[in-house]
């Protein structure tokens, strides 16, 4: 018997294996007695604790950004389980009655998927960092010591010679500009000398004593030496975001707060937003603002989803909710779905359609279904004229569109819309159409109810005009429906079988689409092509349509919360001025450098996207507009998840381009690795949080993360406060030795504190708590439960009276944060979202424009040339308008694509041994059997991944390690013949990979963590700025589906 | 009936199974054996509070809720009276494999051991392609080819229909892995997910509840390791008034479980339909697992 279980590894062994390594190791094996065998007897006494409701904590996932609503089971003190919460929609459908009490919720369990099951082994993975780290050797060697939180606070405010190679200028130099009036009295005027309103002269004069603090004072538009900090944050997310903005744009004065979203679909938002955007009129002057970032198809009320670059059980906004209302829809109610993706996903193959688009071309396949809709009068005509929200409400319509309304035509190009003054019929705020050929002015909002003429082309006053309709007709007329079909390489059929059912099913249709659709250089133009489709059978607001979901109690407090955090509550705060790094959300005409340099600019300017990722290096790299002198990187790896991202690692390596790189993560991963510092962050699992909710999901939802656990990094003392190590402390520490706003003492208004997490999350939790009348007060009974199932936690650090004066002390507010706490969140009953049929409960009310004039009047920085009003195809270009050159290629190459399995989340799943040992161990290019045969190919052959960006397949990591790319292939069917693709979440040169030195000792990594390859190094290049890969110009959505590459047998 | 019966004893046979091997060694197989036998008299739910259905505030279906009613339901008879079956919609499965992750982390399982595997196919050509995918969870046989293999008798067919092993009685054999037509049945090597990593990982340490114990595999000596393990439809949470985890999980809602003998279950409407298959009927070993296509 005992040879049968005795295996290599001897319990001597073991044991070694446990024991402690520097900074990396975690502490005690909390909880668990391991080496101690239980009695029969104890066996016997089972007890499943972990079901009880004093073992339970609710909080939200963070393993993608759907952010699944959760229970945290836990056992002896460890998260032993990871549930779906019961109270929420995304992770119960129906889910159960907010009012259920928790005993009850306790002996329900409810959905999540792999990844989400997965998240224990994120927060107790091996290679966790405990302490602070600095660098001990050149950037990236993978040697560091351990340094004590002060003394690394310390030498990043006051600099000096930190690392052997010169003085280093610290963060008391960089944050110059300090003074809150001076501040704001800066940025009014920098701004108008931007846009030529303002004399230089006159600016320098009037701030002679603070030019010093600009980065420029021959360009105060530039803003001040304060924005030479750079906080960049991979996922982040509703809670953290704030107070990050906060503590970068009002405590650091710095305008370079980044979030990631053009690495993952961000030109998907700035369509809708753009199409969605209001015309609004105040003091007699219009303008274009707000719009909706993101609709989703009602699924559970719809006939027919097309999932365009997207799916629902694989990524998207996100599988958990979306999964079962498709399948239940499929099997019960002969739901339909059809799905344009190159490769067959899991999604395609429950559909009746699956549509192998070429990659790039996704418009193309829009507009021929535009083409056929409009041929055929397949489009809600009933809906589409109504012009004004009058008519929309007569013809029992939320929504109106600008179909009707007149575009000028300059030289055969839409240029803007008309307005009534111009042809002397109203007011410059009103628009014009014609009714039954006669122009009539039109104020949206007004009391007329106005059914314009759909198609109009002709000439008023002497001025050129077509109607959007016309414009939309013209386009998708330019080109027969075959020509269509052959440049998105699709069968004609499809287009049309999938037009005729899409118009088949009235309001009850719609179309999801997402990253696959998007992250193209063409990206927001067939975000906008797309969008039509849903505006030509009016399905928004209309169940079974499109819906923006149920919404969010607003955390924030902007809506009349108990905490504004939107407007106030930060005494003397830094207005942050001038442009960010990315010159995102400006107009490079409006620039001080415009007036200099003209166009060409040196890199683009985009008015209308934000959140441009792979601009920030590479921007920084440029110096243009400026140079960074701090680099705070957080919860992000740009290095590996940007396409072409190791492209940055010569300059990230080199102090002499970054002078200061520091980094928040919880483990030494492929960019934090080149970090100067890096501060242990804590996990989803041990920290705060806000969540929104897709808007798929119909109820009103607000989910609340909180510790489940206590954190595995170590604890810090901050002016007598104990908090674990986080990027919170490292805000609140930075500044209170800076001596800034916003953190410490007196932070809020009425002198509240911001001296720990909880004194920001749990006023944001209060306000979700309070809106509307708010929640029941938590009872005696709820708040001991509150308390027992926090047993486990130390109690300076969930400590019931300091808890409660985080929210201001308020007895009854506080027990209405309890039973937040206790249940996850606030969620509305599953009810309530069906109170308006046939309409959705959560609604638009908007104006969705076919022509979208705020676009059409900015300019490409580079060309100088305007954006198209209209959603127009446009082939695969570089930023300069010029061809990628991919055209001329000898035909024997392969366009990468790339997609997510179920289990992978990009750079932070690889230590998931659950799903990654078990599911699948390796990466793998798919490429289609006639692609493989043609090269000779079998399955499980290596190849090497080259492109012309990367001509070597090499990732030099400056350290003296260079990684080839190449993968196994997986010879399949499922994929159209000419494109190969590779889930996008292998190919790791850290994050637990590679052996690291801590305080002279070697930490060995996991071999299993770098199996395979991760496609983005070797993805395009824009050779018009060279440092970046191909960006969409407009949304700025990163290219990652436009690279050609060849493969090559090892 | 006699048909089967002949049909076990030629497949036991062909195996060339030593029926008298177990003989010998029974006497030694400790008593221990009936702690696997917990709620024969069925059981009081604890925090019962009507039906769970109820928790909705309305009047919608939650499959879900209406068969952990059942089952509560079901727990209130003697156990031989339950006969618990499972029933998997393929055409709602959508291979995501939670319900593969959620069983690894609710039973602690280690490398190497997965009682919920999901086979996925590519099927057809380009571009008439699709995906076909088959979870495979233990069959619960009624007539379980692996249980009289057994030299020991450390596993049988529990009176609710559940097949079980006695860890503390296994000597890891592993006669009963060859006999199962599924391959479902499973060696635990002792190994660990965190082994040879800079510390052993907490989800390495937390223990299994199987059987409505606590197993916390402390060392490469102690059950299970060493002995073979399998799904057990996660009975410690039956007993709990819970439903297995693949069903709880699963975000397709492709799962069905509950009382075979229950008139009035949902898992009883849906195995009586035409397009009901069960996996390698032919052998009959009576599967309790039934497939929806």
């Amino acid at each position: 018997m005992k040879n049968i279980i005795d295996n290599k590894t001897s319990r001597r062994s073991f044991l070694k294996n446990s024991a402690l390594f520097g900074a990396v190791a975690g502490g005690s094996l909390t909880g668990f007695n391991v080496f101690a065998n239980m009695t029969e007897e104890e066996r016997i006494k089972f007890n499943y604790e972990i079901q009880k409701s004093e073992n339970v904590i609710y909080s939200a996932c963070l393993q993608c950004h759907n952010a699944c609503s959760i229970k945290g089971k836990v056992y002896n003190g460890i998260l032993g389980k990871i549930d779906g919460n019961p109270y929420g929609p995304q992770t119960m459908l129906p889910h159960i009655d907010y009012k259920s009490s928790l005993d009850n919720a306790a002996l329900v369990d409810g959905k999540v998927c792999p990844k989400g099951q997965a998240g224990i082994q994120t927060l107790y993975d091996p290679y966790r960092i405990r302490k602070v780290l600095k660098r001990d050797g050149a950037r990236g060697a993978n040697k560091w010591k351990v340094i004590d939180f002060h003394q690394a606070i310390d030498e990043l405010i006051n600099g000096g010679n930190l690392f052997g190679e010169g003085t280093v200028k610290g963060l008391k130099d960089i944050i110059v500009l300090k003074d809150a009036k001076v501040a704001k009295e800066m940025a009014a005027d920098a701004k108008e000398v931007g846009k030529g309103k303002m004399a230089l002269a006159d600016f320098q004069a009037k701030h002679s004593g603070n030019l010093d603090k600009l980065i420029d004072p021959s360009h105060p538009d530039l803003g001040p030496i304060n924005n030479k900090f750079i906080m960049m944050c991979g996922r982040i997310e509703h809670g953290r975001k704030e107070i990050g903005k906060r503590f970068t744009n009002n405590t650091m004065g710095s305008k370079n707060f980044f979030e990631h979203t053009s690495i993952c679909e961000q030109s998907h938002h700035i369509g809708y937003k753009e199409v969605s955007n209001q015309w609004v009129v105040e003091d007699g002057k219009g303008k274009w603002t707000g719009g909706k970032t993101h609709l989703k198809p009602d699924i559970l009320n719809s006939e027919f989803v097309i999932f365009f670059g997207t799916g629902a059980f694989e990524a998207n906004f996100g599988k958990t909710s979306m999964a079962q209302k498709i399948t239940d829809g499929l099997v019960n109610r002969n739901f339909k779905m059809a799905v344009i993706d190159p490769r067959m996903s899991q999604t395609a193959a429950k559909a009746k359609w699956w549509v192998p688009i070429k990659p790039g071309a996704d418009a193309a396949f829009a507009w021929g279904m535009i083409r056929w809709i409009i041929e055929n009068e397949r489009f809600d005509k009933k809906a589409l004229i109504n012009t004004t929200y009058a008519a929309a409400k007569e013809t029992g319509e939320t929504t109106i569109t600008d179909a009707t309304l007149l575009v000028k035509i300059v030289d055969g190009k839409p240029t803007t819309f008309l307005r009534a003054n111009e042809i002397g019929i109203g007011s410059d705020t009103e628009f014009v159409t014609l009714v039954n050929g006669n122009p009539v002015k039109v104020d949206i909002q007004g009391e007329k109810a106005i059914y314009g003429d759909l198609n109009i082309s002709t000439t008023i006053k002497g001025i050129e005009v077509k109607s959007s309709f016309q414009l939309i007709t013209d386009e998708a007329m330019s080109k027969p429906l075959g020509d269509w079909a052959t440049i998105c390489g699709v069968n004609v059929n499809q287009i049309s079988e999938i037009a005729k059912e899409f118009t088949s099913h009235g309001k009850k249709a719609g179309i999801d689409f997402y990253r696959g659709a998007v992250q193209h250089t063409n990206g927001y133009y067939n975000a906008v092509s797309i969008i039509y489709l849903n505006m030509l059978i009016g399905n928004t607001d209309w169940l079974g349509g499109m819906q923006v979901g149920g919404g969010h109690w607003h955390e924030d407090g902007s809506k009349h919360g108990i905490y504004d955090f939107a407007k106030a509550n930060h005494p003397n705060k830094l207005t942050a001025f001038g442009y960010p790094i990315t010159r995102e959300g400006t107009k490079y005409e409006d620039s001080s450098l415009f007036k200099e340099n003209g166009y060409p600019a040196k890199r683009n300017w985009y008015p209308h996207t934000g959140a441009i990722y792979q601009e920030v290096l590479a921007s920084g790299e440029d110096e243009y507009p400026y140079g960074i002198d701090f680099l705070f990187l957080h919860k992000g790896t740009p290095l590996l998840s940007m396409p072409g991202g190791s492209n940055a690692i010569e300059y990230v390596s080199n102090p002499k381009k970054l002078p200061l790189f520091i980094a928040s993560d919880i483990i030494i991963g492929e960019s934090s690795m080149f970090a100067d510092y890096i501060f242990p962050d804590t996990t989803y699992m041990e920290r705060w949080g806000t969540p929104h909710t897709t808007p798929d999901v119909a109820q009103k939802a607000s989910k609340v993360r909180q510790p489940i656990v206590p954190s595995i990094t170590d604890m810090v003392d901050i002016n007598g406060e104990k908090m674990p190590i986080n990027l919170e402390a490292v805000y609140i520490a930075l500044a209170d030795k800076l001596g800034l706003s916003g953190f410490g003492k007196n932070a809020f208004d009425n002198n509240m504190e911001l001296t720990r997490s909880e004194d920001w999350y749990l006023k944001f939790i209060a306000n979700i708590a309070n809106e509307g009348g708010g929640v029941s007060e938590a009872t005696d009974d709820e708040i001991q439960l509150f308390i027992k199932a926090r047993r486990h936690f130390p109690k300076e650090y969930m400590d019931i009276t300091r808890l409660k004066k985080s929210v201001g002390g308020d007895d009854s507010l506080f027990r209405k944060v309890i039973h937040v706490l206790n249940k996850g969140g606030r969620f509305s009953d599953y009810k309530n979202a069906y109170s308006k049929a046939p309409y959705t409960d959560g609604q638009l009310k908007g104006f969705l424009k076919f022509y979208v004039e705020n676009v059409a009047k900015s300019k490409n920085s580079l060309t100088g040339l305007n954006y198209n009003g209209i959603g127009a195809y446009e082939v695969i270009k570089q930023m300069d308008g010029k061809a990628t050159g991919f055209e001329t290629k000898n035909g024997d190459e392969l366009t990468m694509s790339t997609f997510k399995e179920v289990f992978g989340g990009q750079s932070r799943t690889i230590g998931n041994y659950w799903t990654q040992l078990s599911l699948d161990p390796e990466n793998v290019l798919f490429i289609n059997k006639i692609d493989a045969d043609s090269r000779g190919l079998e399955n499980n052959d290596w190849v090497t991944i080259v492109s012309d960006a990367n001509p070597t397949g090499i990732i030099d990591l400056q350290n003296g390690t260079k990684i080839q790319v190449k993968s196994r292939v997986r010879v399949i069917q499922g994929i159209r013949p000419g494109v190969v693709t590779m889930s996008w979440h292998f190919g790791h040169w850290a994050y637990g990979s590679t052996d690291v030195v801590i305080d002279g000792k070697t930490i060995k990594g996991d071999a299993r963590r770098k199996d395979s390859a991760c496609p983005n190094p070797i993805m395009a290049l824009d050779n018009s700025v060279k440092n970046m890969c191909l960006t969409d110009p407009i949304g700025g959505s990163a290219a990652f589906y436009n690279t050609k590459v060849h493969i090559k047998k090892v | 009936m006699e048909e089967k019966t002949n049909a076990r004893r030629d497949f036991l046979s062909k195996l060339g199974m030593g029926v008298v091997a177990g003989a010998v060694l029974s006497p030694l197989v400790s008593s221990a054996s009936k702690l696997l036998l917990n709620n024969e008299e069925g059981v009081e739910i604890k925090n019962f509070e009507g039906k769970l259905e109820d928790l909705l505030g309305g009047d919608f279906e939650n499959i879900k809720l209406k068969m952990q009613d059942d089952l509560r339901r079901a727990l209130k008879k003697p156990m031989k009276e339950r006969r618990w079956g499972m029933a998997i919609d393929l055409r709602k499965c959508i291979g995501c494999n939670a319900c593969t992750v959620a069983c690894i982390s609710e039973n602690a399982l280690p490398p190497g051991i997965v009682y919920r595997p999901v086979i996925k196919e590519e099927i057809g050509t380009y571009p008439n392609v699709t995906k076909r995918n088959l979870p495979k969870p233990c069959m619960q046989c009624d007539e379980p080819p692996c249980v009289d293999v057994c030299p020991v008798s450390a596993t049988w067919k529990r009176e609710d229909g559940i097949v079980v092993i006695d860890y503390k009685a296994c000597i890891g054999c592993r006669y009963c892995m060859t006999a199962c037509p599924y391959e479902h049945r499973m060696f635990d090597y002792g190994e660990k997910y965190s082994e040879g990593l800079p510390r052993l990982a907490e989800y390495d340490n937390r223990p299994s509840f199987e059987y409505g114990k606590i197993w916390e595999r402390p060392d490469k000596h102690s059950s299970p390791v060493g002995n073979v393990r399998k799904c057990t439809f996660c009975a410690h949470r039956l007993d709990q008034g819970l439903l297995p985890q693949c069903v709880t999980t699963c975000i397709g809602g492709a799962n069905y479980f509950g009382d075979l003998n229950d008139p009035d279950a949902v898992i009883t409407k849906i195995v009586n339909k035409l397009n009901v298959f069960r996996l390698k009927e032919e052998m009959g070993t009576q599967p309790k697992v039934f497939y929806l296509t």
